[in-house]
């Protein structure tokens, strides 16, 4: 084998192991991005501005419009449950975290993760049943 | 011997891999505009040109695609060994199915001097490249199936989640309709498209074309084509 061959080879490895390095360490930051989103927002002792602030926009508008008042306000109405993280699924620009008391769902958006859908039920194979759900 | 250049002697591996290349830079193009067309639909933020060719949305179309073009040409090679059809171009005649003789192949002891090494060195080797093209399309076919369904799994649980469904795991995905659906939607298109040809070139003929048989060719004739 030619030492060409040899450094060639090396170079894959190293690329390969790079992009698995890099691949590793994006998914460990967006679960850790998508947790903390998730757990901010249903923080009931957390600020309603903030935590209407992780809402993406058309679960905001939805929710304003159901309990038809601002979101400060109709966030504390929410019977938000939070709890501790069980499960955290990322696929693409769409993620899922389950918490002891609810089940939440996140989009990517420029600003970085957002709540679409939250206080959800499950429902076997159907949809979850979200009080709070963009489109 | 007349001696060509570089780019004639080549013209088609490198016109179809030109073409492949333009066809797969407007399939990313169309497919951006197609997915961001969906995204706005849904209320969602339109995704870059980077984001998607990266996303599984557009690994799993094009893997797709990629597997059953390989699985026909995997399935049409071994199969011509051993089926014919009576007046097809593309067949051997009636009566000589099966893998023919080592002189007929020039392998073994029958090698020409020009002929490649392992075709005349015996053993495993010979053994090897005597299938090697048929191989080598049954390879590619797994592995682009395989990475057809790990990108398939990717994009359905994207879309399980926006419809706000749990993800499924990926022996749960190989379950799954989708991707069933997505393998033999593309399968029977191509079986679609090889048992055409061989049965068009019966009767049709492309002058000029090494995949047609000679224009005043009877149409009884098998397996000769127009030089």
């Amino acid at each position: 084998m030619t030492r060409a061959a040899l450094s060639g080879k090396g170079a894959v490895l190293v690329l390969l192991g790079a992009a698995g390095a890099l691949l590793t360490g994006c998914a460990s930051i967006q679960q850790s991005d998508v947790e903390k989103v998730a757990t901010t927002f249903e923080d009931p002792s957390g600020s309603p501005e903030v935590r209407c602030g992780l809402l993406a926009p058309t679960a905001l508008v939805a929710l304003e419009k159901d309990q038809s008042s601002p979101c400060a306000e109709a966030i504390q109405q929410l019977p938000l449950q939070g709890g501790e993280v069980s499960r955290v699924d990322i696929w693409g620009g769409e993620a899922q975290v389950r918490l002891g008391g609810d089940t939440v769902f996140l989009t990517q958006t420029h600003a970085g993760w957002r709540v679409v859908a939250a206080v959800c039920e499950e429902r076997g194979e159907a949809p979850y049943d979200c009080e709070v759900e963009g489109s | 011997m007349r001696r060509h250049g570089f780019l004639r002697a080549n013209a088609l591996s490198l016109g179809f891999g030109a073409v492949f290349l333009a066809t797969l830079l407007g399939q990313a193009i169309s497919g951006t505009a197609d997915y961001n067309a969906q995204q706005i639909a849904d209320g969602l933020e339109p995704v870059s040109f980077l984001d998607y060719v990266t996303s599984s949305s557009f690994a799993v179309d094009v893997m797709e695609n990629w597997q059953s073009e390989y699985l026909q040409f995997f399935l049409y090679i071994f199969a011509t060994v051993w089926l014919v059809q009576r007046g097809s171009s593309e067949s051997k005649k009636p009566g000589e199915e099966g893998t023919d003789t080592d002189e007929d192949q020039l392998v073994g002891p029958h090698a020409r001097e020009d002929s490649p090494g392992w075709a005349r060195i015996g053993g495993w080797r010979t053994a090897v490249f005597s299938r090697s093209l048929g191989l080598l399309m049954a390879a590619l076919f797994l592995l682009t199936w395989g990475a057809s369904s790990v990108a398939g799994w990717a994009a359905f649980n994207n879309e399980q989640l926006g419809n706000r469904q749990d993800p499924v795991s990926y022996a749960g995905y190989l379950m799954e309709a989708d991707f069933w659906n997505r393998s033999f939607q593309n399968w029977q298109s191509e079986m679609l498209a090889v048992g055409s040809m061989t049965i068009f070139s019966v009767f049709l003929r492309q002058r000029g074309s090494p995949e047609s048989k000679p224009v005043g060719a009877a149409h009884a004739v098998t397996g000769e084509t127009a030089g």
